[in-house]
């Protein structure tokens, strides 16, 4: 069994492109949640969002498919950062490309013909002009493999919101085991456009406490009312360690473990007991051939929805046992919003800053901590971290639960 | 040393049959799916265009104990649940291994919303200047939908709900949406298995690929040639270990020999598309169904991914 290392890390996020930038943020606590200004939002229930408000240049195939898609174009951007840190310049056979991503984009302007919906007009105008409603969740895979030549194998995981963290324990596990020379790993997602924000509206999951503004997703607080959508993407390189160290490259942290649990409960609401969540956690402890007491930071789920948080602090004092009130958590969707399938990917690198700089990413909307909500939050900015493992979870729409245990490399 | 694995349920919905026996034994009579238009697209360039017709199935009655659920369900989800239900029933998996022990590894394919739900939700949505507006949509176009909308398109609906019907609680990977995906998933079960990591794997894929807004997508993207036509279907497979199999004196249909998934060398290769048409995600799930029950000892598809996937079998 190898040791895995990530050497490289791209992002894209609300609060900052690339890695600097967006360590830079969590640093600080800065939210990059505010009124939607891609569409006209002000008459849905729904008004905020973790939007990406720059764009760097796009090479033109990357350009011309973010153009149906912005998600992918995300997608190409974190690539090809993660690629550049790693000093990658292409894929090769040995190679695994495993991307999270969550719904397929659909046009809605593009079914009215004539002033009203006619899929039949659809149909029969664009039969020989190429797809018009959709577009595919492979697209950012097929994408990156002409832009860096073709992985050994292409995998798009749909997890929902647990995608981008099962494509990096899936990958930590598979160059572990020696069946991938290296993994190109993490998630994109955007459900930034009416139906996607609709959609999320009609399940009730978003908060619609627009006055809140940036600070309206506020994970594991007395006043959380759901969570506020956000768009990104996170990808990393990984590689088995001791190459990596070989070849001088740096690395930004060690992955350990890995599991992956389904609830079997509901499709939208966790288990109240949190099984599955306490089972995925102790697997990739027990993966990792660690106990609870030696996890030193746990960077939450965090959804800020009513039932996620009282569920996940429930199971994390279950795993971590007497160790709990010690051990501090932090909630970054309170500053990025909930990215979906990039979602893990992109807290996988939020754990990176305690792990890089030693600086604990804060919780900065919590103020009374709800009822059943108790851990060690981390509510302030600067806030040290000690050293020592550190825990990712992320927990999915349809009941699926992802965690990962990493840590600083000991050499 | 990885242990032998073996396929003990199978379970299938295809154009050739409502079950796995009925689907594999048309398949070894060599018979051809149905084939009709479909109704929806009427009046369009596709309107005389086959499409493989399934056979009478009642949802309702094949997964009895769960109607309430069917709501919730898009068509590849009530296809993948009721193959899922009939491999897991075969093998006995709810009785005989704890359900944090069971994996599930399974492809989805291209989502395929209701058009009446769409069209509703436009129509309520379109302004005085003939374009969608997005404060229509918001006043009167989202409460027009159905608030399970959601439900029905999110690509891992068709599992999840698996595993919520079945009570699968273990390790899990879903992937989308073509047969290389599927392929990948049926790896990942097989190794799954073998390493130990799970007692026991689902394995499979749904896929409606005879829904009209799929039809229309596949066509325009190329990806169904003109002589091929598509069809909707589901296959779920259960693999175990062999010693535990023997010990509970189950019904092995194989053993599983090797799998290997790599760069297709050639184009889309799929065996099934002549006779059952085409099912995209389903189709490496179907083929290795059919080559348990047939007592094939191989077989091969290469996909939209340009991936191949071959897996070798051997008898019980």
């Amino acid at each position: 069994m190898k040791r895995v290392a990530i050497t490289g890390f791209g992002i894209v996020s609300p609060i900052g492109i690339g890695r600097q930038e967006f360590w830079n943020a969590l640093t600080q606590g800065m939210s990059g949640i505010a009124p939607i200004s891609l569409f006209d939002a002000r008459s849905f229930q729904v008004q905020l969002a973790g939007e990406i408000k720059t764009h760097p240049d796009l090479p033109q195939k990357a350009a011309s498919a973010a153009r149906e898609d912005r998600k992918v174009g995300f997608a190409y951007l974190a690539c090809a950062q993660s690629m550049e840190q790693a000093g990658l310049t292409s894929f090769d056979e040995g190679t695994l490309l495993h991307l999270g991503t969550s719904l397929e984009t659909f046009d809605l302007e593009k079914v009215i013909i004539d002033g009203k919906p006619d899929f039949k007009a659809v149909a029969t105008r664009n039969l020989n002009n190429g797809p018009a409603l959709q577009v595919p969740l492979d697209t950012a895979a097929r994408l990156l493999a002409d832009a860096f030549g073709r992985p050994g194998r292409s995998l798009t995981n749909c997890s929902a919101c647990a995608a981008g963290t099962q494509a990096i324990g899936h990958s930590f596990q598979a160059v572990r085991s020696g069946r991938f020379r290296k993994a190109v790993c993490g998630g994109f997602d955007s459900m930034l456009n009416p139906l996607g924000v609709g959609g999320f509206q009609l399940l009730g999951a978003l908060t619609t406490d627009n006055a809140r503004g940036s600070s309206a997703c506020r994970p594991f607080d007395s006043e959380r009312q759901g969570t506020v959508l956000g768009e990104g993407a996170a990808i990393f390189v990984l590689e088995p360690l001791e190459e990596a160290a070989s070849a001088g490259k740096d690395i930004l942290a060690e992955i350990l473990g890995y599991a992956s649990t389904f609830d079997a409960h509901s499709l939208s609401a966790p288990d109240p007991e949190g099984s599955g969540a306490i089972r995925a956690m102790s697997g990739a402890l027990s993966d990792a051939g660690i106990s609870a007491e030696q996890i030193m930071h746990v960077n939450a789920h965090g959804t800020g929805t009513l039932l996620n948080d009282q569920t996940e602090a429930h199971a994390v004092r279950h795993v971590l046992g007497k160790h709990w009130e010690r051990v501090p958590v932090s909630a970054t969707k309170s500053m990025t919003g909930h990215l979906i399938a990039a979602a893990g990917a992109v807290e996988t690198g939020a754990c990176l800053l305690p792990i890089v700089r030693g600086i604990l990413p804060p919780n900065p909307s919590l103020e009374r901590v709800g009822t059943g909500c108790e851990l060690n939050h981390v509510r302030n900015p600067g806030e040290r971290f000690l050293g020592g493992y550190v825990l990712k979870n992320s927990f999915g729409f349809g009941g699926q639960n992802a965690s990962l245990v990493m840590r600083k490399c000991d050499g | 040393m990885p242990a032998e694995v073996v396929v003990t349920g199978i379970g299938m919905v295809t154009p050739l049959g409502a079950t796995a026996a009925e689907s594999a034994k048309a398949w070894e009579e060599g018979l051809f799916a149905s084939c009709s238009p479909l109704p929806e697209l009427a009046g369009t360039p596709l309107e005389s265009s086959p499409t493989a017709r399934l056979p009478a199935m009642d949802p309702a009655q094949r997964l009895s104990g769960s109607r309430r659920m069917l709501k919730y369900m898009s068509g590849a989800a009530v296809l993948g649940c009721v193959a899922a239900r009939e491999a897991l029933a075969e093998a006995a998996v709810k009785e005989r291994f704890p359900s944090d022990r069971v994996g599930l590894y399974a492809g989805t394919g291209l989502a395929a919303a209701s058009v009446d739900e769409v069209h509703e939700m436009v129509a309520q949505s379109i302004g005085d200047d003939g374009r969608l507006s997005c404060d229509l949509l918001g006043k009167r176009g989202l409460s027009a939908t159905n608030p399970l909308l959601s439900f029905k398109i999110l690509a891992n609906m068709p599992p999840c709900l698996i595993s919520i019907l079945e009570g699968i609680r273990g390790p899990n990977l879903i992937f989308t949406p073509w047969e290389g995906q599927t392929a990948a998933a049926i790896l990942e079960a097989w190794q799954a298995v073998s390493s130990g990591k799970a007692d026991c794997a689902l394995a499979g894929a749904a896929d409606t690929a005879a829904h009209p807004s799929t039809f229309v997508y596949l066509r325009q993207a190329g990806l169904l040639r003109q002589e091929e036509f598509p069809a909707s279907a589901a296959a779920y497979l259960v693999f175990e270990r062999a010693d535990a199999a023997v010990k509970a004196q189950r019904r092995i249909h194989a053993r599983i020999i090797d799998a290997r998934l790599f760069p297709a060398k050639e184009g889309i290769v799929d065996p099934l598309s002549a006779r059952m048409g085409r099912t995209f995600a389903a189709a490496p799930a179907i083929l290795c169904g059919l080559a348990c029950l047939s007592k094939q000892s191989k077989i091969s598809i290469s996909g939209v991914d340009a991936q191949t996937f071959e897996m070798e079998f051997a008898p019980a």
